[in-house]
């Protein structure tokens, strides 16, 4: 009888506690997965709005070519600006006619001299629009300047407290999880004790009496994380309209699966490792051999 | 060949079950060591197994030390020796054809392999028609076979047997001791075989060591017992 076919005979014998263990896993990966989403979603939501003109500085009407040339200058010199477009008031028209080509009777009176020239300005870090922003606020040649708000930071906080909340409450749901395991296989390796035993008389070492203890628990481990991954799968298929109505122009659907084939395996291998390190534990601790 | 030199064991609770023992057995030899309970009969056999240590002396195993052996070296020892256990030992959640697989799984032998060896030893103690019962459906004589084919299955150079005519009726206990016989005769096994079972011991005239106190009061090439 292989050593993977005795295991499995193992887990049919005392399904409860089987499942316990896996269920445990299960809610651990779960939970695991879905920061990871959020982190990564976060993320692409971060890279969208860093992506866009974050600040926009309207010119008063009277300003010189040179002294906006001059401007433009001195926002590159500060090191922390992916682009700076210049948009002159006929740019500034044409894309006003593009955004209301519908609205007939909002074209009809305007005329490049009512809209004002601008520099639409990309931050390298979101963190550096407020720097930035005071850069081009200070000159007396800009009438008006346009940010994101504190949006971009408040995104910033939020991926921050996700990702910190995550690491701390998944590490609490994996020490539990942890816990169970040596408790599971602890208990397996009293029921077997009589077994271990006489394999032990009939001279099996200690390496073959440990390693269907060591497969039960890597098998919790990718079983758990596999169930997580699914799951978290169809939930975000399930509610990805409502998640691309609630973010709008953002573009984060369709994921890719093979980004859940790497989530999977990633998980199944921290989750086969946690599983294995949870055993050896447990052998450590409870595996007499005479 | 294994040799006990100086050999006293003694329990934490201060009873002393071995004290000064000194013999020597050969390879292929049948010998049946006996005394009555208490007398240190299995703590000699646990000894030759590394089941338990020593508290002094020096015990050979083809001339090697065994309590100098390194913890990775005891399984191979015990494949070198078959025991046949008090109480049994036997899985009572596997069939007699899994308890009597297990000394060859343990040694990675295939799957095959191990059909064949174990239908041919079951076949051997008269048990290969019973290969897919549990031990709880043996009687008493089959239960003790069951033991001795898992402890012959691997080809042991010895065999051990701690009181395996114990519970059984005076016929069966001497079927099961012709097994033995016939395991030392066919194979050159050798055969330890710890009892109290007078009839048993002078019927196969064989060497008797016996056993007093912790200590050998007697060891006869073929020898008799009488007990109390």
């Amino acid at each position: 009888m292989s050593q993977i076919k005795s295991t499995l005979k193992l887990l049919r014998r005392s399904p409860y506690q089987a499942l316990a263990a896996a269920l445990a896993m299960s809610l651990t990966f779960f939970v695991a997965s879905i920061f990871v989403v959020l982190v990564i979603g976060g993320q692409l939501v971060l890279n969208y709005i860093e992506q866009r003109p974050q600040v926009i500085a309207f010119f008063k009407d009277d300003v010189t070519e040179s002294k906006i040339n001059e401007i433009i200058a001195s926002v590159k010199s500060t090191g922390l600006a992916r682009d700076v477009k210049y948009v002159s008031k006929e740019e500034a028209l044409a894309i006003y006619r593009e955004r209301n080509k519908d609205d007939p009777l909002l074209l009809e009176s305007v005329s490049a001299d009512f809209l004002p020239a601008s520099i639409d300005i990309s931050v390298r870090k979101a963190q550096d629009i407020e720097q930035i922003t005071k850069v081009v606020k200070d000159r007396p040649e800009v009438e008006r300047v346009i940010t994101p708000e504190n949006l971009v930071e408040q995104l910033v906080k939020w991926t921050k407290i996700i990702r910190l909340g995550g690491i701390i409450f998944v590490a609490t749901l994996a020490s539990v999880s942890f816990l169970i395991i040596i408790m599971v296989i602890g208990m397996r390796i009293a029921i077997r004790r009589d077994e271990v035993s006489i394999m032990s008389l009939v001279g099996a070492t200690r390496w073959y009496i440990s390693r269907p203890f060591f497969i039960e628990g890597a098998l919790y481990g990718i079983v758990g994380s596999s169930i997580a991954v699914i799951l978290v799968y169809a939930a975000l298929l399930f509610y990805s309209p409502n998640i691309q109505e609630f973010l709008g122009p953002i573009q984060v659907f369709p994921v890719s699966p093979l980004f859940f084939v790497y989530l999977w395996a990633g998980e199944a291998l921290v989750a086969a490792a946690v599983g294995i390190i949870g055993a050896a534990i447990a052998l450590f601790r409870y595996l007499k051999i005479r | 060949m294994i040799q006990f030199e100086e050999v006293t064991k003694k329990y934490p609770n201060g009873q002393v079950a071995l004290e000064d023992i000194n013999l020597k057995i050969e390879d292929g030899e049948f010998v049946f060591i006996v005394g009555p309970s208490g007398a240190g009969k299995s703590t000699m056999l646990k000894l030759i197994t590394r089941e338990i240590l020593p508290s002094f002396g020096k015990i050979l195993f083809n001339d090697e030390n065994i309590l100098q052996f390194k913890e990775g070296k005891i399984p191979h020892l015990r494949r070198k020796i078959g025991t046949v256990f008090q109480d049994f030992k036997l899985l009572l959640n596997r069939t007699v054809f899994e308890n009597v697989a297990v000394p060859l799984e343990v040694i990675g032998k295939k799957e095959s392999d191990i059909e064949k060896e174990v239908s041919a030893v079951l076949e051997k103690v008269g048990l290969l028609d019973k290969a897919e019962y549990f031990p709880s459906q043996l009687s008493g004589g089959e239960v003790q076979r069951t033991a001795i084919a898992r402890a012959i299955v691997s080809m042991p150079q010895t065999l051990l047997a701690d009181e395996p005519t114990g519970d059984l009726d005076p016929k069966t206990a001497r079927e099961v001791v012709n097994v033995l016989e016939k395991i030392n005769h066919d194979d050159k096994t050798t055969i330890i075989m710890a009892t109290h079972n007078a009839a048993i011991v002078n019927h196969f005239k064989k060497r008797v060591i016996v056993l007093e106190k912790g200590k050998i009061e007697k060891d006869e090439k073929e020898g008799k017992y009488e007990s109390d």
